[in-house]
């Protein structure tokens, strides 16, 4: 069966709608979303509707968790004091549209969901704000997956739609007692294939073009597709203007340039 | 025997990094002077604020500025090199001296400076041709940022933004900008160019506060949008608070010398 996994909507209707009516081509009916349903796009409101009304499951991302429980990460999540200030412009921003019975969903969401052997987070299973970058370490990436017992690992967050395949892992252990040195015991692990797969962004793609970006995952064949959708830029970058966001943020969308660059340190979690 | 140059050209041509290279090149004593210049139909200059002439003294620490009366009508070197900038969006109707803007020599002769030759880019060959544009529509706008202080990612981001077009179309910016480590940048870009010139100055600021250095920023372009210009320079800047906490850490580490090696 295929299912078609989506992350990082950050309030583009627009772009939200262009994705659901490809997935409605593709005759699929099992949409799973990774979270960062709102932040820096004009239609929060629109965009959370939406998926309550088609009944997606989702998991919170740190813009829906932001939301709720006040900004909590620290500057250092910014590469810069212009991205921090734009960051905050449009949490306040967002927090003042979103009715309450809508951030009360985002409130209900799971922090994770699973399917058998998958599991669908948004940035990692060890925290929404850690970005699972497709060259971090592998030892550090299979870590990620096989301590949250998945096969696949379906993330986002870092807007940069990828397949990563763990193979090979082997974990060789020496154990020596001091009682009886010449016991040493050798254990060898081999680790079973392990995957992650990002589904890069709807909302805010950071890919290097404008189209909207989700995966469609065959659980059958193991083959994982990723979709690239063109949708109307203009009509976001509109309303972004209409509504009163920093029409900066227009510019940076339709030129295919993220709100705000990622954190320098990308592997910085967050524990304020 | 003393020299005395007058350069002209449309905006970002190179005038001043060819009077630079002319007073890197020339061993006697040189000077400087910036004219304004006039505007032409739909074509604002810019309001240079003294950038360039900063930008060159730091360089050259020991040129001379023409345009301070003290300076300008003391006695001059016998050897003095002087070079008078003119910003000049089209070219003169007639070769050499003849074709110098009249309305130019009366500011000129109160500061004694009679040019014995005229150059214009775009015209003269020994000058480069390749950044000459014709404009026929030009908006100008400055600001003034003396005792600032940016973040570092911060100016790389708003400058990417400014010559990419987020703030209108942008033919022509330069600046100079102050940095919390005590160092500066003349940032310059032009549209026919490719990519941006960071420029680190000489003279370093101690990391104990706002440098008194002139800084500024001069953007030629059209449908510029100033207040989001300011908008965004503003979210830049360093607070006092930050700055400090930015500065105490250098302090410990800091040496007296003002200028790089």
């Amino acid at each position: 069966m295929a299912h078609a996994v989506i992350s990082c909507l950050h309030a583009n209707l627009a772009a939200l709608e262009a994705v659901l009516s490809d997935i409605d081509q593709r005759a699929i009916t099992t949409i799973t979303c990774l979270g960062d349903l709102v932040g820096y796009g004009p239609q929060p409101n629109e965009v959370v509707n939406l998926v309550r009304e088609r009944s997606i499951p989702s998991c919170q991302g740190c813009w829906d968790e932001d939301i709720i429980e006040g900004l909590n990460a620290c500057e250092c999540s910014y590469p810069s004091q212009l991205a921090e200030r734009r960051g905050h412009q449009a949490h306040q921003w967002t927090a003042e549209q979103l009715s309450e019975e809508n951030k009360a969903f985002l409130a209900s969401l799971p922090m994770t969901l699973r399917r058998d052997r998958l599991l669908f987070v948004h940035g990692s299973p060890n925290s929404q704000h850690e970005y699972l970058l497709p060259d971090m370490d592998a030892f550090a990436a299979l870590e990620r997956v096989q301590t949250a017992d998945a096969d696949t690992l379906f993330c986002g967050h870092t807007h940069r739609p990828y397949v990563r395949e763990l193979r090979d892992g082997v974990i060789r252990v020496r154990v020596q007692t001091p009682a009886d040195p010449q016991a040493a015991a050798e254990r060898e692990m081999a680790l079973p294939v392990r995957r992650i797969v990002n589904a890069g962004s709807v909302g805010e793609p950071r890919h290097g073009n404008t189209h909207a970006t989700y995966v469609i995952h065959d659980e059958a064949t193991g083959n994982v597709e990723i979709r690239e959708v063109p949708y109307d830029v203009e009509r976001t970058c509109r309303a972004i203007v209409e509504v009163g966001l920093p029409p900066v943020f227009a510019w940076r969308l339709r030129h295919g340039f993220e709100y705000a660059e990622r954190a320098d340190d990308a592997s910085h979690v967050c524990e304020r | 025997m003393s020299h005395t140059v007058l350069l002209s050209g449309p905006p970002g041509c190179g005038k001043t990094t060819w009077i630079l290279s002319q007073i890197q090149s020339y061993r006697g004593p040189s000077g400087y002077l910036r004219v304004t210049g006039y505007p032409d139909e739909g074509l604002a200059q810019a309001r240079d604020g003294g950038l360039d002439l900063a930008y060159l003294r730091d360089q050259c620490p020991d040129l001379l500025d023409l345009g301070d009366l003290d300076q300008a009508l003391a006695p001059h070197p016998a050897d003095l090199l002087a070079l008078i900038e003119l910003p000049q969006f089209h070219p003169p109707a007639q070769p050499g001296l003849a074709g110098v803007d009249r309305r130019v020599m009366p500011q000129l002769q109160a500061l004694h400076l009679n040019p014995d030759r005229h150059l214009h880019f775009g015209r003269d060959p020994e000058l480069p041709r390749q950044d000459t544009l014709d404009f026929s529509h030009l908006q100008a706008w400055s600001l003034n940022l003396n005792a600032t202080v940016w973040d570092p990612d911060s100016l790389s981001s708003f400058w990417f933004e400014l010559v990419n077009g987020a703030y209108g179309d942008v033919y022509r910016a330069k600046a100079l900008m102050n940095l919390p480590d005590g160092r500066a940048f003349f940032c310059n870009w032009m549209v026919s160019q490719e990519g941006s010139q960071f420029l680190p100055l000489q003279t370093l600021a101690p990391p104990d506060g706002r440098p008194e250095r002139l800084s500024r920023l001069v953007v030629q372009g059209r449908d510029l949008d100033p207040a989001a210009i300011e908008a965004t320079v503003r979210d830049c800047l360093l607070s006092d608070a930050v700055l400090e906490l930015q500065q105490a850490p250098l302090r410990q580490r800091h040496t007296p010398p003002t200028r790089s090696a």
